[in-house]
């Protein structure tokens, strides 16, 4: 391969992985956004409540890779499912901009809950770290991989669940038409609480696996935020393939500017993509039907 | 009931009221009887600096304590009036005001962050005040100060020069720096090839890259393509540590080099052992070597101070050195004599006491300090200072040297 088209195809990888990882807790945001309508802030802590459920699990209590994250969804899913029965529910009447507010201020709440518990400090998981290997020229992690086939099984059973469940299928009814919905006797209380449970765990679930690249800190949600928020609006807020399409557009973007931009300005292509997208497709690139 | 709240809040306020005439009263009178040398000191003693500000505090305190007891400055005792900057520029500014109009003070020593001493040099040299602090941003010094400023901690081109010269000293030929965005980047960067190049080995490179990424791997590549033999990650402690897992995993075997605030205990602990192995770090140094030093220590009854506690004992010894030099307690005179004291071919002195008693001996003096040799170039910068190296070895600290 030459040169120039190795370091092509090694930014493209780099992005798929990045993209895939950003992608499941977009697919959380993007589906709150679909049932709720209104972009939940408080995702960053949860992402974060996540990394540290994971930590816990993996550090604490000694539990291998899997039975840590599955840790990490329950435990962010449960305080998802508590946060918003308790503080975001009353704000909903207000309007989603009012709950969108109220959103911001429990991240910071959980946050510094978080922080209280576990200080600032950086903390890794106990996981060994294992040398890339090159393939063609092409430099490919081991444990790179093993995170985009865990974030791709994921997905997998996100659209398993709303295709081929009762749950699933009502969660799409209340997000493409509350009113009949309702009407159709679909509990949306219920709905919502099933929501804001799946929607925070994936939350969790990405902050744990941003956190098995990286090390976690009070901080590790918050970071991944802006990145998160970009996919799921550059997809279509609401749309879940479209978060999926739109992390990937984000996290390879922002791997292929490096061809011609310095690193410095890595986030910057990240915006253009959002500015460009709301220019020319104001819906985002698949629209917002939820599925 | 209610009157009687009201007679008791009346005779408290009473009460109140005039010892707070009192207490505003009793230092106009003590400071009326006594001839004493007010000095200012304005150390953050609460919010981010809280940690540092008492501590220097204590090492001007100690120091005044020993020239009064052999004899005091000029014929008279040392007397430091203390402020709270309270790691605030606003707060500052205020309490420099209140130093320089209320107590007349010809010096103020000690200001920490860098937004403070910002806020707080143009109050001072306005009013030919005479200002030490320990704030390392490269722009401080670029000020329109007149002299009236120094400072003891390096400067990012100093830090720079002396990293540069240790990777040099590791044998390395082909040198990459990545820096996280920020104001010391650029500084540190071009500092750095000056003194690579000017050895006769080369930058394989240089990047910068933004904070806050979940995994810098094409960085790493941009790195590795470029062949470097050593790499130098100037960033913080989230992404560096990052860094350093995408530059194992990508095969890098050479040496890495850090600050180490951003390679401390706690990121050893959340690395692997073998992603740390052989990182070097370096920190500014107290000069542990120097007989300052330990003079410094004895008087603090601690084993090793540490930088800032070493700076405040420099600034105080300085500034009395000055005035004694001057023969006048006045921020000008103390401006221009402080070069007199500090450098130059005069006798080594490593205390303030020891300079003062060879000041009125006729003597020249040059005053070596705990802190470094306190050596300043035109616009206040040190010359010359002390770096302690480390390397990590089994996911732990080794130490190197003090060079």
């Amino acid at each position: 391969m030459s040169p120039f088209l190795a370091e092509f195809v090694q930014l493209l990888l780099n992005g798929v992985m990045a993209g895939a990882i950003l992608a499941v807790p977009a697919l959380g945001l993007t589906a709150m956004f679909a049932v709720l309508r209104f972009p939940n802030f408080a995702l960053a802590s949860h992402a974060t409540a996540g990394a540290f459920a994971g930590y816990v699990a993996n550090v604490s209590f000694g539990l291998p890779l899997i039975p840590s994250l599955v840790f990490a969804f329950f435990f962010a899913g449960l305080l998802g499912l508590v946060s918003d029965e308790v503080v975001l529910k009353p704000f909903r009447a207000m309007g989603a901009i009012t709950t969108a507010i109220g959103s911001i201020a429990l991240t910071i709440a959980i946050e510094n809950l978080i922080r209280f518990v576990f200080a600032n400090e950086l903390r890794g998981y106990d996981l060994p770290i294992a040398r890339d290997m090159i393939v063609g020229g092409v430099r490919i992690g081991p444990q790179q991989m093993q995170n985009l086939a865990i974030s791709v099984v994921i997905m997998g059973l996100v659209f398993a669940f709303l295709t081929f469940t009762r749950m699933g299928k009502a969660m799409r009814a209340v997000a493409d038409n509350p009113m009949l919905a309702d009407i159709k006797g679909i509990n949306a209380d219920t709905v919502a609480r099933i929501v804001s449970f799946g929607g925070m765990g994936l939350a969790g679930l990405g902050g744990m696996l941003i956190g098995l690249d990286t090390s976690i800190d009070p901080l590790t949600g918050f970071r991944a935020m802006l990145s998160v928020f970009a996919a799921a609006v550059v997809g279509g807020l609401g749309s879940l393939p479209g978060a999926i399409v739109g992390a990937l557009v984000v996290g390879i973007g922002e791997e292929l500017c490096l061809l011609v931009l310095s690193p410095s300005y890595r986030s910057a292509v990240g915006f253009l993509a959002i500015l460009l997208v709301l220019v020319l497709r104001p819906r985002g690139i698949l629209g917002q039907r939820a599925y | 009931m209610t009157s009687l709240t009201r007679s008791i809040s009346r005779r408290s306020a009473l009460k109140a009221g005039s010892a707070a005439l009192l207490t505003l009263a009793a230092p106009t009178l003590v400071r009326a009887q006594s001839a004493s040398l007010k000095l200012g000191v304005l150390t953050p003693l609460t919010g981010a600096g809280g940690f540092d500000g008492p501590r220097m505090l204590k090492a001007m305190q100690a120091v005044a304590e020993e020239i009064n007891g052999a004899g005091g400055l000029l014929g008279k005792k040392i007397d430091l009036v203390v402020e709270d900057d309270q790691t605030n520029p606003e707060a500052a500014v205020r309490a420099a005001r209140k130093l320089i109009d209320v107590d007349r003070v010809p010096v103020i020593m000690g200001t920490w962050a860098s937004a403070v001493t910002t806020a707080v040099a143009p109050v001072c040299w306005e009013s030919k005040t005479f200002l030490t602090t320990v704030s390392g941003a490269d722009s401080i010094t670029l000020l329109p100060h007149q002299g009236y400023l120094i400072r003891t901690q390096p400067n990012n081109a100093l830090q720079a020069a002396k990293h540069g010269e240790f990777l040099l000293g590791l044998g390395s030929k082909r040198v990459f720096i990545m820096s996280i965005q920020s104001p010391f980047a650029a500084p540190t960067q071009a500092k750095l090839k000056e003194t690579v190049e000017k050895a006769g080995a080369a930058m394989a490179g240089a990047l910068i890259y933004e904070k806050d990424k979940t995994t810098y791997r094409s960085e790493v590549d941009q790195v590795l393509r470029a062949k470097p033999d050593v790499v130098y990650v100037n960033g913080y402690a989230p992404d560096v540590s990052v860094i350093l897992r995408d530059l194992y995993r990508a095969g890098f075997n050479g040496p890495r080099f850090a600050q180490s605030y951003s390679v401390t205990s706690k990121v050893l602990e959340a690395l692997p052992p073998e992603v740390t192995e052989g990182v070097y770090t370096v920190a500014p140094s107290a000069d542990i070597q120097s007989p300052a030093f330990a003079l410094a220590a004895k008087r603090l009854k601690l084993e090793a101070p540490d930088s800032y506690e070493t700076q405040a004992t420099d600034w105080i010894s300085l500034v009395s050195l000055a005035i004694a030099k001057a023969g006048q307690a006045e921020g000008t005179a103390i401006k221009d004599a402080v070069r007199k004291i500090s450098q130059g071919s005069g006798e080594k002195v490593y205390t303030a006491v020891d300079g003062l008693k060879a000041i009125a001996a006729g003597k020249e003096i040059n005053y070596e300090g705990a802190s470094g040799p306190c050596d300043f170039n035109e616009i206040g910068d040190i010359i010359d200072c002390k770096f302690r190296f480390q390397i990590v070895e089994k996911g732990q600290f080794k130490f190197l040297k003090v060079a």
